[in-house]
């Protein structure tokens, strides 16, 4: 067995957790600049994250063995659906076949984790957070496999790193189904992530929460891990985007130069992204809860007719 | 305690035995003022010409006790009546019949919170009310403990109870398999004022909300007893920070009409200006509340700066952005400089320019649209019954404003510009609070050009008496009555607007969801200081 894969897989989990907080940091830079704000340093993200690891952790008097475990076991779980998303190289062979149902369903268990964690300290926010978590992920759950058989049907694979390749023989922006894929893959970061116009992630408002609702009982080190896993899955997503629209510069012959240089076109694709994501955060009101759903209808549009344009052409 | 029925406030009740009605005598006729007349009722049942009034068109807004009044033994009990059409305010005083008197709340629902209020402070009860569970006094106080009576001694109450709280408050069930009880606060995720919400909610629905507030109450009224009527100026400006200019003004007016002064044209104007300046910044960051609650921050803080402008503008008039100390009895602070007014007057026209600007494509937005519109709606009926006021009933359709149904100081003179809206819900909130800023800074540029010169204050030479005085706040009417007597306050009533509007929002939020709640808190904006006294 070659060293090969292993290397790429850590390379890749190194990549993903270094630059997590820093495209949260650029989104939130971004809305703060849209309401005239100076928003925090580009580096909180990391400063954050640092101070709440140093913090004590507190748990409810009702808390079970899950709050305990839930966030280790949220981070180790997108930890191993990151070995699936190359994101700056793409090695022959691979650590895991990067099967896109395996790493919808590796998402899906994250939120199951946290749905069970908001329940647990036994306050209401957390309970009501979680009970919208899951209806919401009932109607989200079939719009995100939709998008994902798009993406399986363009690229003609259900790897991962396959998908990736294929999209590199592509010029950007001139397959049709590609960018009309984009638009439904972008919608499902928003959903996913938890961002305005589906849920604040900035909000005091305990009665309007859906993800921070279930970790208003989480503390210290729990809560630095909660949003590492946060940062972490919405560069996955955002990954996903970026190599199937814009995969230029992915590295597949291995050289030092060429993951240094796929590294900083990363880098700056997924800022831009970020850009993107806060701009559209500032440009909408949250949606009242029951209309969330026409959003993912849109994405479930979208990706029909990314199915169908793909047959027709 | 009394069986607390799911039905209780807001509904207005008929009441089938109206058979005896009795008109007021003008042989009763105690005393007449600019603001109010005062009727002594000798007679042993007072309810039969309350509900004449209610026959009448007159609409109970304030019901208070006071002890020792002029020559009446214990506690004397004063219903505040408006009516419509006429300026001044009737009030009844039944002459004491002891400890035990007969509830009005059967008549006017919102009297079961003033009865409340009195059984808290002064332990007179009444017969026949539906709901006499305590309201500012917590489960800490020792029972028999009424703070307002003259036999407790002006001094912070004595702690020695909090290890063994009384029995806990019980609030109204809606119950059933699907229906879950949320309990909300005191403690927020955020930073804001106390208060503890009880929803009952059927998933996301709300089909219950019950407010209970008093984690602030602070002893206002009793704190003003034996003060100087000055000090007692500083108190009012305290209640609440974004209506201390209209509580000073209010009772410094009442302390003016006791003692018969008569202050300048130039303080009559420029209180104008405080007033409605103070309306202008406190409506501003209602707007941007309304917006940030449904997630839009980027017009939020662009409402915000235009709020930060005014109150620097206030700053700079008084020396305070939240223009304490700018009323005092006699007229206005000495500090107003004509330099910080022509300041005002340049920066007024400005922002009302940008806010045209900003709320125009606020109420562009679809999505905004969408969260405001239809939610939160506060019914028309709901205001003469809750004696609802100021944003939250004009919004509703009433025309209801005290600057213009009881008119006090330059508002005698010019009248200011009046807005209504229709629909009730969040969306008529934020445009009609839009309008009334817009108006507030036309009125301010409008005054300041017409300010005469004159001395700032007059000498106020203090006498006893008592006197009502009801202004226009930013959250609507509020009530100030004063009773001065051998030149130190002998009781001090308030009722701010909040007091009464706060059980529009129990009404409103029914059959919306949860998460919109705090929009339709937000909507109407209400105070926690203003109603914790």
């Amino acid at each position: 067995m070659s060293i090969t894969p292993v290397l790429a897989g850590l390379l890749n989990l190194g990549v993903v957790l270094l630059i997590s907080p820093f495209y949260m940091t650029v989104v939130k830079k971004v809305k703060a600049r849209a309401q005239r704000r100076e928003g925090p340093p580009l580096l909180q993200g990391y400063y954050t994250i640092a101070k709440l690891f140093r913090k004590e952790v507190v748990y409810s008097d009702y808390a079970s063995f899950i709050s305990r475990i839930a966030p280790y076991a949220t981070l180790a779980i997108l930890l191993v659906a990151a070995l699936l998303v190359p994101v700056i190289w793409i090695p022959e062979i691979t650590v895991a076949e990067g099967n896109i149902i395996v790493f919808l369903y590796l998402l899906a268990f994250t939120r199951f984790l946290l749905a069970l964690l908001g329940l647990d300290a036994g306050s209401t926010f957390g309970g009501m957070g979680s009970s919208r978590e899951m209806s919401l992920s009932a109607v989200i759950e079939p719009t995100t496999v939709v998008v994902f058989a798009a993406m399986a049907y363009v690229a003609g694979t259900l790897a991962i790193p396959e998908m990736f390749r294929h999209a590199t023989t592509i010029i950007p922006g001139m397959s049709p189904t590609i960018l009309l894929l984009s638009v439904s893959l972008f919608i499902l970061i928003i959903v996913e992530t938890g961002r305005i116009p589906v849920d604040n992630p900035e909000t005091h408002l305990e009665l309007t929460m859906i993800h921070e609702g279930m970790l208003l009982d989480t503390s210290g080190r729990n809560l630095a891990l909660f949003e590492l896993s946060h940062a972490v899955k919405q560069t996955l997503l955002m990954t996903l985007l970026i190599n199937m629209l814009i995969p230029f510069g992915i590295v597949q012959e291995v050289s030092v130069l060429g993951l240094a240089l796929a590294t900083v076109l990363f880098l700056l694709k997924g800022t831009a992204l970020s850009i993107v994501i806060g701009i559209v955060e500032s440009s909408f009101a949250k949606m009242r809860f029951f209309r969330v759903p026409n959003l993912f209808m849109m994405a479930f549009f979208f990706s029909v007719l990314t199915i169908f344009s793909e047959v027709m052409l | 305690m009394n069986r607390i029925s799911g039905n209780n406030i807001g509904v207005i009740t008929e009441d089938s035995q109206s058979g005896m009605t009795l008109s007021l005598r003008e042989s009763w006729l105690f005393k007449e003022d600019q603001t109010a007349r005062y009727y002594r009722l000798p007679l042993h049942d007072p309810v039969p010409v309350i509900r004449a009034m209610k026959g009448e068109g007159k609409n109970l807004i304030l019901f208070f006790g006071v002890e020792d009044f002029e020559d009446l033994p214990g506690c004397s009990l004063l219903y505040v009546f408006e009516e419509p059409g006429s300026p001044g305010f009737v009030v009844l005083i039944p002459e004491g019949r002891g400890a035990i008197h007969q509830s009005v709340a059967g008549i006017f629902p919102i009297a079961s919170l003033f009865e409340r209020e009195i059984a808290d402070g002064f332990g007179v009860s009444f017969t026949g009310s539906f709901d006499t569970r305590r309201l500012f006094l917590h489960e800490a106080y020792p029972p028999g403990f009424h703070p307002l009576r003259r036999s407790i001694p002006n001094t912070a109450p004595v702690q020695d109870t909090f290890d063994k709280p009384g029995k806990p408050y019980e609030f109204r069930s809606i119950e059933g398999s699907a229906v879950f009880q949320v309990p909300v606060g005191p403690v927020h995720a955020g930073i804001i004022e106390p208060g503890h919400f009880r929803f009952s909610v059927i998933g996301e629905t709300i089909v219950n909300l019950e407010i209970r507030l008093g984690f602030l109450h602070r002893g206002v009224e009793k704190l003003a007893e034996g003060r100087s009527p000055d000090d007692g100026v500083r108190i009012a400006e305290s209640i609440s920070g974004d209506e201390s200019a209209g509580n000073a003004c209010g009772l410094s007016m009442a302390l003016e009409q006791i003692s018969g002064t008569q202050i300048s044209p130039r303080a009559e104007h420029l209180r104008g200006v405080i007033l409605e300046l103070e309306r202008a910044y406190s409506l501003l960051s209602d707007l941007a509340g309304m917006v940030t609650d449904i997630a839009h921050p980027v017009s939020a803080s662009r409402l915000m700066v235009l709020r930060e402008r005014l109150q620097q503008e206030a700053d700079r008039i008084c020396g305070s952005r939240f223009l304490k100390g700018s009323i005092c009895p006699g007229g206005i602070s000495e500090r107003i400089t004509r330099e910080s007014l022509d300041h005002l007057f340049k920066t007024a026209g400005g922002i009302e320019h940008e806010l045209d600007e900003i709320a125009t494509w606020v109420l562009s937005i679809p999505s905004v649209i969408d969260r405001f519109a239809t939610t939160g709606v506060v019914q028309p009926e709901l205001i003469r019954s809750l004696a609802l006021s100021g944003p939250v009933a004009r919004a509703s359709g009433s025309f209801a404003d005290t600057r213009i149904d009881h008119p006090y100081g330059i508002y005698q003179e010019r009248v200011p510009g009046q807005v209504c809206e229709q629909g009730g819900d969040v969306m008529a909130r934020f445009s009609l609070k839009y309008q009334e800023i817009r108006a507030s800074l036309r009125y301010i540029q409008e005054l300041l050009v017409f300010t005469p010169d004159g001395p700032a204050i007059v000498p106020v030479q203090m006498h006893d008496g008592f006197a009502l005085v009801a202004t226009e706040s930013p959250r609507g009417m509020a009530l100030h009555w004063v009773y001065i007597k051998n030149g130190v306050i002998h009781r001090y009533k308030v009722r701010t607007a909040s007091f009464c509007n706060w059980y529009a929002i129990e009404r409103a939020v029914i059959g919306n969801i949860v998460a919109d709640f705090p929009v339709i808190n937000k909507s109407l904006n209400l105070s926690y200081a203003g109603t914790d006294l």
